[in-house]
């Protein structure tokens, strides 16, 4: 919403600098998103009158006066001779420029300045130095009658400069929308009187008859019409006053007759519409006939852009007895339109139901400055002053004269609402000390009338006021209940009265509260690998989805097929952000994600399923850059993420997962292993697919991890209980043995624990070797057995019994060739 | 036989000679065992000990175990130091290189951002809580008093979800409906923040991005005033962005809150960047109807709810100029925070 500050003091008083006027504006409610200024002519130019007149001592032609400029007196040195006391003469302020004289580039900026040891405040004007015409030799003397104070630009009738406040409208007070709307809150704030513009347009005698007959077919979706009759009007150019008002707040002029609806529509807020009286075809009776009525399913009508509508009967239309003449409230039809041609003019000031406007102007993608106030909700309080204002506006600016007649059809007027407040309530939801007059002052400021008291409860001993209800306004939609009142309060109170107090009261609790520290740890624990952090988009691509065969959650109205899903997998943004880094030469990476992917419903869960994973990407180098050493340069591996995924299970209590390799690749994985605590599957790591990582554009192999974080989180056991420190020392055996490439790690620790040697304390594999001496086939694997007794210090004769048994095991079971 | 007792002070001598002259610590072992070692040559002198004369025993024991001593005193001496040498390295180490880094991975700034909003309302008894992301219309928009229809869902535009059998699906373009699933579940008096991702239906450009995160706070109990409500936001905008913030609420309009307000802050920084005030979250008090929703009684229990995005939190702390940086992942932006 636009509007002016010279068109605002049309309304209400107030002496506030455009400044000022923004903040308060700000601190109302009505944020202003810009302030533009306008300069008009002669700015800082007022008419002055010379009170006293004397010599400059030290000077023979310079003379020193006192000037009323209408707020106090200044004291002007001036060179000009034809001036004398009581004379009236146009004076510029300090700190403002003359106009622009031809030949000049910058404007001569007047200053406050010493002359003969006395400050001159400003500079009294020859017409020359203000670019008119007249010929004077020395000032320019105005007429005795100009009055003082009077901006010069106003007493010339030039266009005088203005400030253009573009203020965001919140959807709840659609009585902003207009600049009586505003002036009303300034004059409530200020506790100055709103004026609103004076009707006077006593309706002509001559035709008693209704020019016009008016049918509501559905009241509900308009429940009053109203319809005023201007004959023998000439349509053309609006005044200047009228064209510049407008022009200023972003409308294009049109001719007299469409901007007086403009006009009347931004200053009262109630949407107008103006159609050629005779293009509305006659009813039966040979007088012209609207019909307010749904439109026919698959009607077509044509609106005043030229835009042809293809209408649905939820659609209201304003209609002669043949066809459709305006969309209600949102716009005119090119059949009825004003034109050069029209000569009477009916004017409609009508209330539709928002909801209604609303859906038809989002159905049709139509939306105008009418439909915009209609769904908001207008005031259906207003619509014959609107009317009546507006027709005087056109007599004013298009002749005429008012047909008589009024048609007003309003069926079931609106009884304004009442509310109750109790003023206990106020304080106690503000936090403040307000006086039960004081909240009734702010509320009768804003045009709320209090109609009685309730009586306070029988054999209440409380001190509390009796509640008051007031009347409300229909120009405010927005008031439906008494928290409604108190926030009117606050807001006249002005809300930087709250105090504030320190918080206090309930300790608040939550079944996710923990679960967001379990989350919070997850992630310490992943950068403490030397994963950083990333988070990525939600949506995503289906295309980008296909590698995991994984059904996808789609949008209904995706903004572009780059992000038509949501993500079921982190693994695909994860893979974007690693193809972002890489074309950035950010090679080496090692990264983590912790977020939300989405199922499709199952027989099982009706909702989208949510679920919380962790995924995990390396590629590029192990170690950052170093200078020296034979690891250099080493890239990730397989190992280096199963070795991570341990070190993570292991710190956040995540026992007896097992790493089942996959027999075969997967779309994703060249090589992968599932992830399982028993038969639980709770995620799979492996090496991506080349073909997937060229098309990411990724040169270094790379390796991926994704985990259910909310299994882990079900799953993990925490409990930490203290073993104590050994108190005897340990003894250790190694086993070298060349065993088929098919035995795992797995297999020898199963043969160990079916042993179950004595003693045994531990058994790690530290070298696993193949190539040179060893035959094709085959590996070396190296293991380190740790035996202690808790108790006692071994013997070496027990545990080579024990370690014994372990080796013949490994010879028999695993057909090892143990080296000893 | 006194010349036995003669012997021990010149064999002293020349034995820490020799120590004193060893190169290295191999040398100084042989030097030790050529001089006190079981063969050497004192050694070998407190041997004839034995041989002496009754009389003259005690007082030539004494002499040579006192020269014993110092001389055991000079050979630890003597490799305490060629330790010492031995342990220099033969060039001087150039502390100016680079060390051998074990890196750390950093968490996103957006989850810094987050864990200390949340640290800040935690210290003042507010428990997170949580809810999907997949909602319903109803506790998006109905519950929150903004129905079909209704101008306020004009301002967010949403993204709608395929399939799901009850009502429309969409993704949440607040966090405020996750206000409606606890109190649905748990009695007042309550006492949330609630962070998390949201999505608006608006092209990625600087200051958009599809998903983006927020924190919503809620607290109803009995007594609860909009006096409460700005201390509290006042105490957690200077955890989070300094002692010298200042706080300013301007009425505004939210559907699910009455009154309703906005919230701007100013701080040195806020006007480094030329602002008198930057606006930075809304918040209000429960809206009757919403307690009414969820079968509180409004009027037993009152709160307050607010919101705010952490980009913008982020973006204002580290000076961010553009969100599609927090989702891009570079790392070489990872590795700033």
């Amino acid at each position: 919403m636009k509007l002016t500050l010279n068109w605002l003091k049309q309304y209400v008083d107030f002496d506030w600098t455009p400044e000022v006027l923004a903040e308060r504006l700000t601190m109302l409610g009505l944020e202003v998103e810009g302030v533009r200024k306008v300069t008009g002519e002669f700015e800082g130019i007022v008419v002055a009158q010379i009170l006293t007149k004397d010599k400059v001592p030290g000077s023979d032609k310079l003379s020193v006066c006192k000037v009323n400029d209408g707020r106090g007196e200044r004291t002007i040195i001036c060179g000009a001779q034809n001036h004398n006391a009581g004379d009236k003469v146009p004076l510029i302020l300090p700190n403002f420029a003359l106009p622009l004289k031809p030949g000049e580039k910058e404007p001569f900026v007047v200053k406050e300045r010493k002359v003969f040891g006395i400050t001159s405040q400003g500079m009294m004007c020859s017409p020359q130095e203000l670019g008119l015409p007249d010929k004077v030799n020395g000032l320019l003397i105005l007429p005795a009658d100009a009055p003082v104070g009077k901006s010069f630009a106003e007493y010339l009738n030039r266009a005088p400069g203005d400030v253009v406040y573009d203020l965001e409208i919140t959807p709840n007070r659609p009585d902003w929308n207009s600049v009586i709307g505003i002036a009303r809150e300034i004059a409530a704030l200020t506790g100055k009187a709103l004026r609103m513009p004076e009707l006077r347009n006593p309706e002509s005698e001559a035709d008693s008859e209704e020019p016009v007959a008016v049918r509501i077919d559905d009241t509900g979706l308009c429940p009053r019409y109203t319809a005023r009759v201007l004959k023998g009007v000439k349509v053309g150019p609006s005044p200047d006053w009228l064209r510049s008002m407008l022009e200023k707040v972003g409308i294009r002029s049109i001719s007299n007759v469409v901007d007086v609806t403009n006009f009347v529509m931004l200053e009262i807020g109630q949407p107008l519409h103006a159609f050629d009286y005779h293009l509305i075809g006659r009813g039966k009776d040979g007088k012209p006939t609207l019909v307010v009525r749904r439109a026919a399913e698959g009607e077509k009508f044509r609106t005043l852009d030229g835009g042809e509508r293809t209408l649905t009967h939820e659609m209201l239309l304003i209609a002669d007895e043949q066809k459709g003449i305006a969309l209600a409230g949102i716009m005119g039809g090119q059949n009825t339109e004003i034109s050069s041609q029209t000569v009477d003019v009916l004017l409609e000031s009508a209330h539709f139901k928002s909801t209604n406007i609303r859906r038809t102007s989002k159905t049709l993608g139509l939306r105008s400055e009418s439909s915009y106030r209609f769904e908001r909700g207008s005031d259906i309080g207003i619509c014959d002053w609107a009317s009546r204002r507006a027709a005087q506006l056109i007599l004013e600016t298009a002749g005429g004269r008012l047909a008589g007649g009024v048609v007003d059809v309003y069926p079931q007027p609106v009884a304004p609402r009442q509310i109750t407040l109790r003023h206990r309530k106020v304080n106690e939801l503000l936090g403040i000390q307000l006086r039960p007059e004081e909240s009734e002052f702010y509320l009768g400021q804003l045009g709320l009338k209090s109609i009685g008291r309730k009586p306070k409860p029988v054999g209440a001993e409380s001190p509390e006021v009796e509640p008051v209800t007031l009347q409300i306004p229909t120009f405010r939609v927005d008031l439906k209940r008494e928290v409604d009142l108190i926030e009117e309060v606050a807001r006249l109170h002005g809300v930087d009265k709250i105090p504030s107090t320190p918080p206090r009261g309930a300790i608040g609790s939550n079944p996710h509260d923990i679960v967001h520290d379990q989350i919070a740890e997850a992630r310490r624990l992943l950068t403490g690998t030397g994963l950083n952090e990333t988070q990525g988009q939600t949506l995503v691509s289906k295309a980008e989805c296909g590698a995991q065969n994984a059904e996808t959650v789609a949008l209904a109205n995706p903004l572009s097929s780059d992000m038509d899903v949501l993500r079921p997998s982190l693994l695909p943004g994860l893979l974007n952000i690693l193809r972002h880094n890489v074309s950035r030469k950010n090679g080496d990476l090692a990264l983590f994600e912790i977020g939300r992917v989405f199922g499709v419903a199952t027989a099982e869960s009706l909702r989208h399923t949510e679920e919380r994973r962790v995924a995990i990407a390396l590629s590029g180098q192990r170690d950052p850059l170093f200078w020296s050493g034979a690891e250099r340069g080493t890239k990730f591996d397989i190992h280096d993420l199963k070795g991570l995924l341990e070190e993570f299970f292991e710190q956040f209590g995540m026992r007896g997962a097992v790493f089942n390799r996959r027999a075969n690749s997967t779309g994703l994985f060249v090589e992968s292993a599932a992830i399982q605590l028993g038969k639980l599957p709770i995620g799979e790591l492996g090496q991506l697919q080349p073909a997937l990582a060229k098309r990411c554009d990724l040169r270094d192999a790379v390796f991926l991890a994704e985990l259910n974080l909310d299994q882990l989180l079900v799953r993990r056991a925490t409990a930490k209980s203290f073993k104590p420190l050994p108190a005897f020392p340990s003894v250790r055996r190694d086993v070298a043995m060349l065993v088929p490439e098919s035995t795992t790690h797995e297999v020898v620790l199963q043969t160990v624990k079916q042993v179950k040697p004595a003693n045994l304390e531990s058994v790690e594999l530290f070298d696993v070797f193949r190539g040179q001496n060893v035959s094709a086939g085959q590996k070396s694997m190296a293991y380190a057995f740790t035996y202690r007794n808790p108790e006692r210090t071994l013997t070496d004769a027990e545990v080579n019994a024990a370690h014994t048994k372990v080796v013949e095991a490994f010879k028999l079971q695993l057909k090892a060739a143990v080296r000893e | 036989m006194a010349g036995l007792t003669d012997e021990i002070e010149p064999l002293k001598q020349a034995a820490l000679a020799d120590l004193k002259a060893a190169p290295d610590l191999a040398a100084l072992e042989q030097i030790k065992g050529a001089w006190i070692g079981a063969h050497g040559k004192f050694t070998a002198l407190m041997k004839q000990l034995g041989t002496l004369p009754k009389e003259e025993k005690p007082a030539a024991g004494k002499a040579v175990n006192a020269a014993k001593i110092e001389l055991e005193a000079a050979l630890a001496e003597r490799r305490a130091q060629l330790e010492l040498e031995a342990a220099l390295p033969t060039e001087p180490t150039d502390f100016t290189l680079p060390g051998r880094r074990r890196t750390l991975g950093r968490l996103h700034p957006l989850t810094q951002v987050t864990e200390d909003i949340v640290r800040s309302f935690r210290k003042i008894g507010f428990a997170v809580a949580d809810g999907p992301e997949v909602e319903d219309e109803y506790h998006c928009f109905d519950a929150l008093n903004t129905p079909a229809d209704h101008p306020a869902r004009d301002t967010q535009d949403t993204f709608y979800v395929q399939g799901g059998t009850d009502s429309k699906l969409l993704l949440r373009t607040h966090t405020s409906s996750v206000q409606i699933r606890v109190m649905e579940k748990q009695p007042p008096p309550v006492r949330i923040i609630v962070p998390g991702r949201v999505y608006r239906r608006d092209n990625a450009d600087a200051t958009h991005n599809p998903t983006f995160q927020q924190v919503e706070g809620l607290y109803v109990d009995k007594g609860v005033t909009a006096a409460d409500l700005k201390g509290t936001v006042e105490f957690v905008f200077k955890e989070l962005m300094g002692d010298d913030v200042k706080i300013r609420f301007r009425p505004h309009y939210f559907s699910y809150t009455e009154p309703s307000f906005e919230i701007d802050f100013t701080s040195a920084m806020v006007k480094k960047m030329g602002k008198d005030w930057l606006e930075i979250a809304g918040c209000g008090m429960v809206h009757p109807q919403v307690f009414e929703n969820v079968g509180y009684d409004p009027e037993v229990w009152t709160g307050w709810a607010f919101g705010f995005g952490i980009e913008r939190i982020a973006m204002i702390r580290y000076g961010i100029n553009d969100i599609r940086l927090f989702y891009e992942n570079d790392v070489r932006f990872l590795r700033q925070f």
